[in-house]
């Protein structure tokens, strides 16, 4: 429906119109975007992300046998599955008292890193791109189009593609050449994966006390062979990326403040390091900061911490728009962590999960996702953080904190130096990401292809000193252990999309409570208590419209691209709504909703 | 549980997944009594057969012990 309603302070009073997207197809799962457009001044006045899927994972663990954490888990994702029962692993290891065996963490590694390069290049070449490709952009800023088939591709050397409009044809779905290779490419990826982790995407050789991959040379050749077949396919990958990146800033000034937000960003740290990690609580901090993707936040371009025992305690889940009843009159779970710190009753630990569900109201509560922020000691602020679709904040906190230093990445302190080994026809390169001036839509999307390149240049390294350890024949990757009774653990790591943590609280050997929280909750979180937007909110919010056409056959692409850059991923159809009730295209539409009835 | 009205479960949720009396694999020792597994990590043939195992072992001590499975 369209409204007359005053237009935000500030700006000339505008006719707003509500436009919706839900959900929001090209991601997994039930998010809706609802916006008000101000189509005088081309802005979105008002958004609110909502999602109409409830899960109840904390619901339904409790009582279960702890060791079956990892595999019920990794049910949540049909995509990053794998990085839930490797989280599930750190928080089992913590709380039985154990550590995977040396060779077991570096096959964890090498599984994770292909993961991130399959998970990325899908997203990003497949999903990400359809909003960058020739026909959308033909449909949507057809000025701009004209431009790109005028303008030389800077980068041509590397991916051979003259113009950006040539560039842009090769993204076009279905037919392009870089996104029918980009389906190959996930396919080898996912071939290493599961050489490591048994099955993709749920592993079946993932456990807590290590893995149950059989270590033979020849797992880690074929691992390596595949990886050196797709390694120029990453360095033109980049090089594409910088180019329509850097093009979409000169055609559209101002294009810088479409999805963009204040730096608040979370990185949880992945891949670790088995010369130092034990999985005690006691040192987090320092087996934290010897991941090879530094655990951090950062706020206005500034590290907080890279302690991982801090970024523990300061999470709190918030409520306030989200269907559940508050649990503070519930007894908790740890009231103090084993370094005698107290823990927060909103904290995960002692989180109980009441649902109640009820009709979507955007004046008062609109979704099921909570939102999680994280207490800022200093201020008091709970910060909506946000992961930059996971590849943004892992290589902002590793560039700023300046530890990770290996034969293939380096982290310099306001950059981080990847080297990628000669392929079939390129040399060795080494790719630099600096850190970018804005967090804004294009920022996290070339991020994300600067990460696969992170993580390929580090699966080289876990591969060398895997093989060593094959080579003097250390091929140890189990440990036994017995449930402990009582026990608290939890666990850090990086899903794809960004920060993954799982508390969990074991009594009588089961689990008395169990919390997983993927980035998503953190990146499409509604308005929490104190009527803080979450960052889906808050970087559509006030964005400026740069799309050509008008309200009757608005496609909505920049608001697409500032969503899609989060790599957003609720657990599709095809539907968009303008307000009016007219659905211009209806497929599939498997969830309930206000827009639906 | 929240004021929401749930079906009757057919089982306990705690029903355990595992079953009194069956080993375990991940039990104190299980390592220990895995056949050709050393404590100091490597291995030695009798991890994939135990058919004449000695005489797959590598014939010179410098070479590592790589059992195929």
């Amino acid at each position: 429906m369209t409204t007359s309603e005053q237009a935000p302070a500030g700006g000339e009073p505008g006719q707003l119109v509500e436009m919706s997207w839900d959900p929001i197809t090209r991601i997994i799962g039930n998010l809706g975007i609802y916006t008000k457009i101000d189509f005088a001044n081309r802005r979105v006045a008002e958004c609110h992300s909502t999602s109409s899927l409830f899960r109840g994972y904390s619901v339904f663990m409790k009582g279960k046998d702890p060791r079956d954490a990892g595999f019920i888990t990794s049910r949540i994702c049909g995509i990053c599955g794998d990085n839930h029962t490797t989280c599930s692993v750190y928080a089992q290891n913590m709380a039985y008292g154990i550590k995977n065996p040396p060779l077991a963490e570096w096959i964890l590694n090498l599984g994770e890193a292909a993961e991130y390069m399959f998970d990325h290049t899908i997203f990003q070449d497949n999903l990400v791109f359809v909003d960058f490709c020739e026909a959308m952009v033909k449909d949507t800023n057809p000025s701009v189009l004209r431009r790109a088939r005028d303008t030389e591709a800077p980068n041509a050397e590397v991916h051979g593609y003259r113009t950006i409009a040539d560039i842009m044809e090769a993204f076009n779905p279905f037919e392009g050449a870089v996104y029918k290779e980009a389906l190959q490419v996930s396919r080898t990826t996912r071939e290493m994966f599961c050489l490591m982790e048994g099955r993709h995407v749920h592993p079946s050789t993932v456990y807590p006390g290590g893995v149950g991959t059989m270590p033979s040379p020849t797992v880690f050749t074929d691992y390596l062979s595949r990886l050196m077949g797709i390694v120029d396919f990453i360095k033109k990958s980049v090089a594409m990326n910088d180019d329509v990146f850097d093009f979409f800033y000169e055609a559209l000034p101002g294009y810088e403040e479409v999805g963009r937000r204040r730096v608040m960003l979370g990185c949880w740290g992945a891949f670790q390091d088995p010369a130092v990690v034990d999985y005690k609580y006691e040192t987090m901090n320092r087996w934290g900061k010897a991941m090879y993707v530094t655990p951090g936040i950062v706020v206005d371009g500034e590290l907080l911490t890279t302690n991982l025992v801090d970024i523990n305690l300061g999470i709190r889940i918030l409520l306030g728009s989200s269907y559940y009843d508050d649990w503070v009159n519930e007894d908790p779970f740890v009231t103090h962590d084993p370094l005698g710190n107290p823990v927060d009753m909103r904290h995960p630990w002692n989180q109980t999960t009441l649902p109640v569900p009820q009709k979507r109201d955007f004046d008062d509560k609109y979704s099921w996702v909570m939102s999680p922020r994280w207490l800022r000691p200093e201020t008091g602020e709970h910060l909506a953080l946000d992961t930059g679709g996971g590849a943004f904040a892992r290589l902002y906190t590793t560039a700023l904190a300046n530890m990770v230093d290996t034969p293939f990445v380096k982290s310099t302190g306001s950059s981080v130096q990847i080297s990628l080994p000669k392929g079939r026809d390129l040399p060795e390169t080494t790719l630099e990401w600096r850190i970018p001036q804005w967090s804004n839509a294009l920022e996290r999307n070339r991020a994300r292809a600067y990460f696969v390149a992170y993580a390929a240049a580090m699966a080289v390294h876990f591969v060398e000193q895997a093989l060593g350890l094959v080579r003097a024949g250390d091929t140890k990757v189990f440990e036994d252990f017995e449930v402990p009774d009582e026990a608290i653990g939890c666990g850090f790591h990086e899903a794809v999309r960004g920060v993954l943590s799982h508390h969990m609280v074991i009594r009588d050997g089961k689990i008395a409570n169990y919390h997983p929280y993927p980035p998503t909750p953190w990146n499409g979180s509604p308005r929490d208590s104190f009527g803080t937007p979450g960052p889906y909110e808050d970087a559509v919010q006030d964005m400026p419209i740069f799309e050509e056409n008008g309200a009757d056959d608005f496609r909505g692409v920049d608001i697409m691209r500032a969503v899609r850059s989060f790599d957003p991923c609720l657990p599709c159809g095809v539907h968009m709504y303008l307000g009016g009730g007219r659905t211009l295209q209806k497929l599939h539409s498997p969830m309930f909703g206000a827009t639906h009835g | 549980m929240a004021q929401i009205r749930v079906g009757k479960p057919d089982v306990a949720p705690d029903t355990p997944s595992h079953t009194k009396g069956v080993d375990q694999g991940n039990r104190k020792g299980a390592y220990d009594h895995e056949p050709g597994h050393h404590e100091d990590g490597t291995a030695d043939s009798r991890r994939s057969t135990g058919i004449r195992p000695k005489e797959r072992d590598p014939i010179l001590p410098i070479m590592p012990n790589l059992p195929p499975g």
